[in-house]
């Protein structure tokens, strides 16, 4: 008989041994249910339309048989809709969630720091003077004498109505190279405000309004493209100049950084404001004495999800695990508290919660979830919030139950390389400099540069394809540059430490990675510090030597185990800044060639960059290796040269 | 600190002292060690150091590879 093939959950022995628990336990967590749950095959692949009441309706494309051009007339929805426009709808729609999701984010983030600047949310300050004065100068605020809070104010009225700028160009934009603006003129594309470009979005896609897939798609661009360079971008440098641009900071990750003898604390989700607060007051001596007047040693904070990266990136504060791993903190049954915000949060943790004594607590108006304990967070009144959510978690110690496990796993990772800190690694305080990174691209020890971002995702092997395809990527001398719950994937996987220059990268990256003294795989933050990997690519076209916009430079992009909507507007803007991209997982275009074709080859000729699809990580990595070295021959540097020295006869010869 | 020295045969020149590693022993702790922007402290030295370390975007002499270009 047959050995029954056992399919592989995760490469992470935490998960593996959480899920095995929750099993045991009677806790259905998410790889339990997407067993049971298939995705639709239709809906997957952008054939279905159920924008009014007419349908839902269904276009597929016939399976087994080729199609006549007659049977692809009558395959249309009730009111004639094309498969065409019925995926391209659903694309931009996408887009524009996610689009919508980062920058509502951005704009909260926007609140929060003009309270501050004002002085009305007590706790919040301007830390990082001299991001104030970058954004400043990129912004045209004057600065003279004035003080940090009055050129904040400045700052923040500007941001918070570049959000809905009705007419015109959003601020950030003039930051990309000066080709690339050009192009987004010449193809219409250059973005107004985030909420006027999602309305639109919306709108167009509405029930008969836009019916052509080129124009939906060229909305998509426009709208991923407020994200990238606005809503999400705004969210970074807001964040940095209230909290600090992050810096190089040592700290560990996986459900091993949690403790069995202190009060346990995993705050999850997406905005900063509440997890800094929360890091200021766990450390509180007032605190401390409580959680041990209940029993406990201590109180452990720790993160999940991008709120995980920011409060890592500043202060060092451990990882407990990325997205597919939220539930199974709790099953370890030593979770006294999940304090979420926005994004990316299971509903599935209120029901896992009833099989444990951990407290789920929202604390965000915009985002309640039925059956948990709702503590809404006040910039105004930050501290008190944060107190009060600390002593509910410690209230809650004493209910922990015998069945308590948590897995001895966890790595150590150094975390913290925003654009600002890696121009300042490179050359160093009087000499920062992308120039010793452009010149070893030039000499080939490192081949190019790849940002490998996302989600997780339950349809494939939690955490190996992220993994995998890094690895390639830096054997083959790769620099990648990683944000979100890739960047923990990998993180785990013991690659965001120096040590693993020697041990997985290609010789010539190895050296380079070593002579500076990084890992040779990058965290650059959260989901919209997306928007630092835009700034990083504009500063090596700035530069000099590799191309004038960044669709010259040898570099690529992938989300290999993407989820969320988030994923396409970052993909999108990636694609619209001239990045070829490449996903996995799953396409949601797939059920229509037209549109598909469009995406992945078309675009090439509008942006200069364009999407991809390949589930399978190495491949989907010698794609972009491929891509790479394409733009490294483009760019005349695909060989080594003879050097030559010129002298005065050969020079006139120039002339 | 203490610079350490290893000695080490160099073709023609016999045994020569070579410097060794001057990083320091350990594990850094404390999340202040890696910040490195806080060596900037008053606001002239933080504006001349986006002129010339941010140059990219602030600098006034800076001829990078797109400078010499239109505006866009």
């Amino acid at each position: 008989m047959a050995e029954e093939k056992k399919e592989v959950k995760s490469i992470d022995p935490a998960t593996v041994e959480m899920i095995e628990k929750a099993a045991s336990d009677g806790a259905r967590v998410v790889f339990e249910r997407a067993a049971t749950m298939k995705p639709c095959p239709i809906g997957s692949e952008g054939s279905c339309c159920s924008m009014c009441s007419m349908g839902p309706c269904r276009v597929p494309l016939p399976k087994g048989k080729e199609e006549t051009p007659e049977e692809k007339r009558k395959r249309v929805g009730v009111c004639g809709a094309t498969p065409e426009t019925i995926a391209a709808r659903n694309f931009l729609r996408k887009t524009a969630a996610g689009a919508a999701a980062h920058s509502d984010h951005g704009r909260k983030v926007t609140e929060a720091f003009l309270l501050a600047a004002k002085g009305e949310a007590k706790g919040f300050q301007i830390k990082d003077e001299q991001k104030l004065l970058q954004v400043a100068l990129d912004l045209g605020v004057e600065i003279g004498d004035r003080s940090n809070e009055e050129i904040a104010i400045d700052i923040g009225e500007m941001a918070y109505k570049d959000f809905g700028r009705q007419e015109g160009e959003i601020l950030f934009g003039r930051r990309a190279p000066l080709k690339r603006q050009e192009l987004w003129h010449k193809q219409g594309v250059y973005p107004r405000g985030v909420d006027r470009e999602v309305v639109e979005a919306m709108h167009r896609t509405h029930m008969g309004v836009d019916q052509d897939y080129k124009s939906l798609l060229q909305q998509a661009a426009r709208t991923s493209l407020a994200d990238g360079w606005g809503g999400s971008m705004i969210a970074t440098e807001l964040q940095d100049i209230m909290f600090g641009t992050p810096s190089p900071v040592l700290s560990q990750i996986n459900l091993g950084v949690l403790k069995e003898d202190e009060v346990n604390l995993i705050i999850h989700g997406h905005e900063p404001q509440l997890a800094e607060m929360l890091a200021v007051v766990t450390q509180d001596p007032e605190m401390i004495e409580y959680a041990k007047s209940k029993g406990a040693k201590g109180i452990n904070l720790a993160g999940m999800c991008c709120t995980a990266n920011e409060i890592l990136m500043r202060h060092g504060v451990p990882i407990a695990g990325n997205f597919l791993q939220q539930e199974l903190a709790i099953v370890t049954g030593a979770l006294e508290a999940m304090v979420v915000d926005v994004q990316c949060i299971m509903q599935g943790i209120a029901d896992i919660a009833k099989c444990f004594h951990t407290k789920i607590i929202t604390t965000d108006p915009r985002a309640f979830i039925e059956g948990t304990t709702h503590i809404e967070f006040d910039e105004r009144k930050a501290v008190d919030t944060a107190r009060a959510i600390v002593k509910a978690a410690i209230d809650n110690f004493p209910n922990r139950g015998k069945n308590v496990r948590i897995p001895d796993v966890r790595s150590d990772l150094i975390a913290g390389f925003s654009h600002e800190t890696i121009n300042y690694l490179l050359g160093g305080l009087f000499l920062s400099s992308y120039r010793p990174l452009n010149d070893n691209i030039i000499n080939g020890r490192i081949r190019g540069v790849a940002g490998v971002v996302g989600c997780n995702n339950v349809r494939v092997t939690h955490d190996d394809v992220h993994v995998t395809m890094v690895k390639e990527l830096i054997k083959n001398d790769v620099l990648v540059l990683q944000t979100g719950c890739s960047a923990m994937a990998c993180a785990k996987a013991g690659l965001m430490v120096p040590e693993a220059a020697a041990e997985f990268a290609g010789e010539g990256l190895a050296e380079v990675c070593q002579a500076v003294g990084i890992p040779p795989v990058l965290h650059l933050g959260s989901c919209v510090d997306n928007a630092r990997i835009l700034i990083a690519a504009t500063a090596m076209v700035k530069d000099g030597g590799l191309g004038d916009d960044i669709s010259d430079l040898p570099a690529a992009g992938a989300a290999p185990e993407w989820m969320s909507e988030k994923a396409i507007s970052i993909g999108e803007y990636f694609v619209a800044s001239g990045v070829f991209t490449v996903f996995g997982a799953a396409w949601p275009t797939l059920g229509n060639k037209e549109v598909t074709d469009f995406l992945f080859k078309d675009t090439e000729d509008l942006y200069g960059g364009m999407w991809a699809f390949e589930p399978d990580p190495i491949k989907a990595a010698q794609m972009m290796i491929a891509h790479i070295d394409k733009k490294r021959k483009a760019l005349g540097i695909d060989k080594a040269r003879e050097r030559v020295l010129y002298d005065m006869a050969m020079r006139r010869e120039l002339e | 600190m203490e610079y350490k020295v290893d000695k080490k045969e160099s073709p023609g020149w016999g045994e020569v002292e070579v410097l060794g590693e001057t990083y320091e022993e350990g594990r850094p702790e404390g999340e202040d060690l890696g910040r490195w922007r806080q060596k900037l402290a008053s606001r002239e030295e933080k504006l001349r150091y986006l002129e010339n370390g941010e140059r990219y975007w602030y600098g006034t002499e800076w001829f990078g590879s797109e400078k010499r270009k239109n505006p866009a």
